[in-house]
């Protein structure tokens, strides 16, 4: 087994998977970065098959790589109207289109949420970096990760907007 | 409270204004905010300009705010300027080593204005 030494044991995450992978933390950890930093109430909403709308002609993604003792990534990814809502709310400007202000938005939402999400869980906070956020817009595209450990895949809506959360990871030690 | 200049350094733009929303909320209404989108930047300013406050983040391209605060303090650019890192990384392995490179204060995102309050306010009476 590998993982980290601390105090001459070589501890694991697999031993806080239950933790690591709790559905609750994600959802804790979009709320808190939601209502501190933008002013907004969001709540998570159960739904089945493809999350986000089809009618939006753009989508914004943004997408933060963890490493370490855990390797992945955390995906945030909302539509045009929706990430154009979110940036209003983090700077209180107005935006007619997903300019660089947008994106920058939606990369530090994504960021926030990576670092509170892995801050649930103290191995997991020490152990394990975050990269700078690279941000991705279009249409007709997905994630792909060949043989991830667990995937967490969440809708959040706020107002009449939504968006979705996927953390997913391809490597743990 | 008189005025209060601030270098507020992050590459994300939005991030910047966020800050420096919070430092208003958090009581300094005569604050003056600069800001630089790295830490190269940030030190470019800070060898022409004078400020009372210095908040960074850790997580950026090309000179992170580690290397940014030890930089300015090697390079002696605001001696005595209280140094807030404002970062995503919330271990205490982090925070030694935000202290260790000269930091005074640490503040995890996401922050309320509060938290802002309570850990700049009293660092900018200090001086």
């Amino acid at each position: 087994m590998s993982g980290r030494k601390n105090g001459g044991m070589v501890l694991s995450l697999r031993d806080s998977m239950h933790l690591v992978s709790k559905p609750e933390n994600l959802d804790e950890s979009v709320k808190e970065v939601f209502k501190l930093m933008l002013g907004v109430n969001c709540r998570r909403a159960v739904v089945e098959g493809l999350m986000l709308t089809d009618h939006e002609l753009e989508f914004v993604t943004g997408v933060v790589g963890f490493g370490g003792i855990l390797t992945g990534a955390c995906v945030v990814r909302c539509g045009a109207s929706a990430a154009i809502e979110l940036a209003k709310h983090m700077t209180g400007a107005d935006f007619e289109r997903v300019d660089d202000t947008v994106k920058d938005g939606i990369g530090e939402i994504c960021n926030m949420v990576a670092g509170a999400w892995k801050g649930k869980v103290p191995d997991l906070a020490a152990n394990c970096g975050l990269s700078i956020p690279a941000v991705i817009t279009g249409r007709d595209y997905n994630l792909h990760v060949q043989a991830p450990e667990f995937q967490l895949q969440h809708r959040y809506c706020f107002g009449d907007s939504s968006f979705e959360v996927t953390i997913v990871c391809d490597g743990l030690k | 409270m008189s005025e209060v200049r601030a270098l507020i350094v992050d590459d994300s733009s939005v991030m910047r204004k966020i800050i420096e929303r919070a430092l208003r909320q958090a009581g300094l209404n005569s604050l003056i905010a600069f800001e630089a989108g790295s830490g190269n930047e940030g030190l470019d300013f800070l060898r022409a300009g004078r400020v009372d406050l210095i908040l960074s983040d850790i997580n950026m391209p090309a000179m992170d705010g580690l290397e940014f605060v030890r930089e300015l303090r090697v390079q002696d650019l605001a001696p005595s300027v209280p140094v807030v890192m404002i970062t995503t990384e919330s271990s205490e392995e982090h925070v030694k080593q935000a202290i260790h490179a000269g930091a005074q204060g640490y503040i995890r995102k996401p922050f309320t204005s509060e938290q802002v309050k309570e850990r700049v306010i009293p660092l900018i009476h200090m001086e």
